[in-house]
């Protein structure tokens, strides 16, 4: 008689087992499903703060909620990102920037420019003529030593005609395609002072339209090749010894330009103040673009204004909030515009880029 | 049936010394000549299908290679009893002493070796040779590689939106109903979870798993139809056309409901003999396989066309019954579903009223037959064939039974090879080839039968001509292979395209892309879909309040500035592209970031992306 019961007995508990399990199952199973389901709400809330941002392969997981891994395929050795040089273009601070001999194929004339002066450089500018191979090396001492790289690209013995129409493509599709690769943001300025007539480019052997085509076709052919690390810099002289030339015929077009660098020395030929120097040129400009405007070129003859001259350059780009800073031409070439033989000079320009506002780190500006 | 004995190795079948019959045969002697031996006619004939045809229209050659002398008659090959040739330099070759009789007698044949039915020897070899064409799919399928398409990014992305949407009432960035090839709530949920689990290859696998399921459920309702031998072979071609390789590794709806279309099939083929309600048990998973993809609708009179093809006639087992009972079932189903979903815009847009392109028909034509050309002539040479003969099956026992008519055969062939045409012909009227590559697979799984015929027949009874069979399947295979990873080549690797994307994007910008569904999906932690505008169309209203749509769209809402960031890549809508590349070099606001190089069938290419200034 036993039997029966254990087996009454047995079939309750497995009822009874049966109906916990399923009573379990339905609360469960909802709870569940919205586990497997494992969706988080879908677009930017759901994003784990600014880690989830900058780097893709740093989201590639398993286990990507609504955030889907990113690709993580063909991650080549050169897949470094392009550079984007948006921050460098209008920087809340001035750019303090040199030309010294030797630089920036090596970088120590800087280093030791940086010392007389107690800030470090953050442009360095050099000169490359026609034909002139892309200075890799340069540009990364340059980039790497804290300065973005500025090129004054000089057409000698090329008639800009010729670059407009496309006979020197190879030179320049290489030379663009090596600052692509090389994949440091740089300055480049072609055909400088174009206004003058002292440069093979200048006023005497080319046109306005020939300079202007020949500035285009650099740009499309750099565009053409993907190079997004150029800041173009369209460069006139001071139109102050050159008063009849008009620079907007001259103008590519604000699709062409970055920067309005101006070119102008404190000379003994000139009033010598920032307002005479730069400001007609400027005021000329601004009937056409208002791009920012760098002063590309600058120095101050040897003598008892040299001092004066520091201190008003300095003082009024300041001043200037369109105006980026300016390149000391620390060269002695024709004149000695360095400062290092003058001691007053030197302690002068010490003094007037000691403002916090001059110079900034160009790799977080 | 038991104990037939056989008059001598089944392995010498091609041997080159035979003795000629000297009359009679262990099984039918009226066929022991040589040159009929070698003919395999005779035809399967099923007392219970119904009586269409006279079963003499059948090939006569009954008897086939099989056709040797009696059990007691010495083996042509002189083989030994254990299926050793004798040595004659041994004692047994040279004892001149033994009396004259047989020497040697052959044990016993396993019914198995002629049976029709298939004993679990057949079976096991059957289910491993089907292995091993599912492990080659697999292997041809996983070794594709590229990231997301722009369907698959889409699909995914909108089954996370649908998801959140349900789950956290956040707001559709789109109505998909409107413009998905399939239901919006159904695919794309499953993958959304799938990807959420297992990222994007999990939702690939799942497709890999569908065209496994494919191949397998086809091996399955061809062996039902025919025998093992076509079974694989039809397994075998269609594990390795482009379409089933591709599809096997293509996160889209198409896998599945190739599955669900292969599993209505054998539905409809193994409940052959069973009442006829039966087959409604298909109605299901074929409306399913509709709602994953529309178009797989184009299938469903194939289906029921299959339904009364391959039904028994008697009292209980109406072939026709079983067609009305299927297209009304699905019918009722279809109708529910569209009557009680939201997806009849999505059916028109895509599928009933797609808008028609400009591709001629030669270009179609051209494309059909590139992709699934070799398979369809195979289908059809299968098809021709089995109309022609009948018979199945090597074994002399075929003689006692019958098969389909002749009129049934022609039927089942133009069926199965006419269904594949269906799509191609589709395209053609709409003059584009958009996902033709893809829909050529629906097709083919049907056509793949016929084509297993086709690989059985040019192989020949007891393999006669097995080079002929490699070759076709070789061919198949290397076409399959190179074809696949062309396709995976279509579209660029936007691995770098994406790391850049993801530095310059926001939860508040506006965004121009190629292909926009890409970055989309790659960025979904940090936009909406919503923030982005693809190349295919726009609708921009400029400041005045005026609407600007295609190419004016692009250019003014580019003049003003609209787009935070563009992305173009040149192959997506090349047309497109130019304008909106032209329109950018006239406008100040934008500056190129830089250029991404990727690789694809057309060579090198870019993505091209220019930032707001």
């Amino acid at each position: 008689m036993s039997l029966p019961t254990r087996t009454a007995g047995a079939g309750r508990r497995a009822r009874a087992a049966l109906f916990r399990a399923l009573a379990a199952a339905l609360l469960v199973l909802p709870l569940a499903a919205c586990d497997l389901l494992a969706q988080e709400p879908l677009g930017p809330a759901a994003a784990a703060g600014p880690s989830a941002a900058p780097s893709a392969g740093a989201t590639a997981s398993g286990t990507a909620g609504a955030t889907p891994a990113a690709p993580t395929r063909t991650a080549t050795p050169d897949a470094a990102l392009p550079y984007d040089v948006r921050p460098l273009l209008k920087p809340a601070k001035k750019y303090l920037g040199v030309a010294v001999d030797g630089a920036p194929a090596s970088m120590a004339g800087v280093d030791e420019f940086a010392g007389r002066i107690g800030k470090r450089p953050n442009i360095v500018e050099y000169y490359s003529g026609w034909g002139d191979e892309y200075d890799v090396k340069g540009v990364t001492n340059a980039w790497q030593g804290g300065a973005l790289p500025f090129i004054a690209w000089e057409p000698y013995k090329t008639p800009l005609a010729d670059i407009a129409a496309g006979k020197h493509d190879d030179y320049v599709k290489r030379y663009a395609a090596a600052v692509r690769n090389t994949n440091v943001p740089v300055a480049i300025s072609f055909a400088h002072e174009f206004n003058g007539t002292w440069y093979d480019w200048g006023t005497k052997t080319t046109t306005a339209a020939d300079f202007v085509a020949a500035y285009q076709h650099l740009h499309d052919v750099f565009t053409q090749l993907g190079v997004g690390q150029v800041i173009w810099v369209w460069s006139p002289n001071s139109i102050n010894p050159v008063p009849t030339v008009a620079l907007k015929p001259y103008y590519p077009g604000d699709t062409y330009v970055d920067w309005v660098g101006i070119v102008a020395y404190y000379t003994h030929l000139e009033a010598g103040t920032f307002d005479t120097l730069y400001t007609p040129t400027l005021n000329q400009i601004r009937t056409f673009t208002d791009k920012p405007w760098i002063i590309a070129e600058t120095g101050s003859e040897p003598g008892t204004r040299k001092v004066s001259d520091i201190y008003n350059l300095a003082a009024n780009v300041i001043k200037r909030p369109d105006c980026l800073g300016f390149i000391w031409f620390n060269l002695n070439k024709e004149v000695d515009w360095r400062i290092e033989g003058d001691p007053q000079s030197q302690n002068a320009f010490k003094q007037a880029v000691s403002d916090g506002r001059y110079s900034f780190d160009v790799k977080s500006p | 049936m038991t104990s037939i004995p056989t008059p001598r190795n089944p392995l010498a079948e091609d041997a080159p010394v035979r003795v000629p019959d000297t009359g009679g045969s262990w099984f039918e002697s009226r066929h022991s000549s040589p040159q009929q031996e070698e003919r395999p006619g005779g035809g399967v004939r099923f007392t219970d299908h119904p009586g269409d045809d006279d079963p003499d229209e059948d090939e006569p050659g009954v008897g086939g290679p099989e056709g040797g002398g009696p059990a007691e008659e010495a083996p042509a090959d002189g083989g030994l009893p254990d299926g050793r040739l004798p040595d004659p330099d041994g004692p047994d070759g040279s004892d001149r002493d033994r009396p004259e009789g047989p020497g040697y007698t052959l044990p016993p044949v396993p019914e198995a070796s002629w049976t029709l039915d298939s004993g679990r020897r057949r079976s096991w070899i059957s289910r491993a040779l089907l292995l091993g064409i599912l492990l080659i799919q697999t292997a041809m399928s996983v070794r594709l590689s590229n990231t997301a398409f722009q369907d698959e990014a889409l699909y995914m992305y909108a089954g996370h939106a649908q998801l959140s949407h349900w789950l956290y009432d956040t707001p559709l960035p789109k109505d998909y109903n409107t413009y998905f090839s399939g239901a919006p709530t159904l695919y794309p949920i499953a993958a959304a979870v799938l990807e959420n689990h297992f990222g994007m290859l999990g939702v690939r696998l799942f497709s890999l798993f569908c065209m496994l399921g494919s191949t397998a459920l086809l091996y399955g309702f061809t062996r039902r139809l025919f025998n093992e031998r076509v079974a694989l072979g039809a397994a075998a071609m269609f594990a390795v056309t482009q379409s089933t390789v591709v599809l096997g590794f293509f996160a889209t709806y198409d896998a599945p409901a190739v599955l669900l279309l292969a599993l209505a099939i054998w539905i409809v083929v193994r409940t052959d003999r069973a009442p006829a309600f039966a087959v409604l048990l298909a109605a299901p998973f074929a409306v399913l396989a509709v709602g994953l993809k529309y178009a797989s609708a184009l299938y469903l009179p194939s289906l029921v066309l299959l339904a009364v093809l391959t039904g028994r006639r008697d009292k209980n087992r109406q072939p026709l019954l079983r067609g009305v009972l299927l297209a009304v079932g699905a019918g009722g189903l279809l109708w529910l579903g569209m009557t009680f979903t939201d997806v009849l815009k999505g059916v028109q847009a895509t599928t009933t009223q797609r808008a028609h392109g400009t591709e001629p028909w030669t270009e179609l034509a051209r494309q059909c037959v590139e992709f699934g050309g070799l398979m369809f002539v195979t289908a059809v040479g299968g098809a021709v064939s089995y109309a022609l003969r009948g018979r199945m099956n090597e074994s002399p026992l075929v003689r006692t039974m019958t098969g389909p008519g002749r009129r049934r055969r022609i039927l089942l062939g133009l069926l199965l090879t006419g269904t594949a045409l269906l799509a191609p012909a589709y395209q053609v009227h709409l003059n584009t080839s958009v996902a033709l590559y893809k829909h050529l697979g629906f097709g083919l799984l049907f056509a793949a039968p016929m084509a297993g015929i086709g690989l059985a027949r040019l192989v020949g009874p007891h393999f006669r001509h097995p080079q002929l069979g490699i070759l076709l399947w070789v061919v198949t295979l290397a076409l399959g292979l190179s074809q696949s990873t062309w396709r995976f080549d279509t579209w660029p690797d936007s691995t770098r395209m994406t790391e850049v994307v993801r530095q310059h994007v926001t939860s508040t910008g506006r965004y121009l892309a190629s292909a926009d569904n890409v970055p989309v999906y790659y960025t979904s932690d940090l936009t909406l879909q919503s923030q982005w505008t693809s190349t295919y169309g726009i609708g921009y209203v400029d400041g005045a309040g005026a609407l600007h749509t295609g190419d004016d769209g692009y250019r003014t809402a580019i003049a003003d500035g609209w787009f935070d960031l563009v992305v173009l890549d040149g192959v997506a809508t090349p047309d497109t592209d130019r304008v909106v590349a032209e329109a950018i070099a006239r406008s100040p606001h934008y500056r190129l970031l830089g250029r991404i190089p990727f690789t694809h069938v057309g060579g090198t290419g870019y993505y091209r992306i220019w930032v707001k200034q």
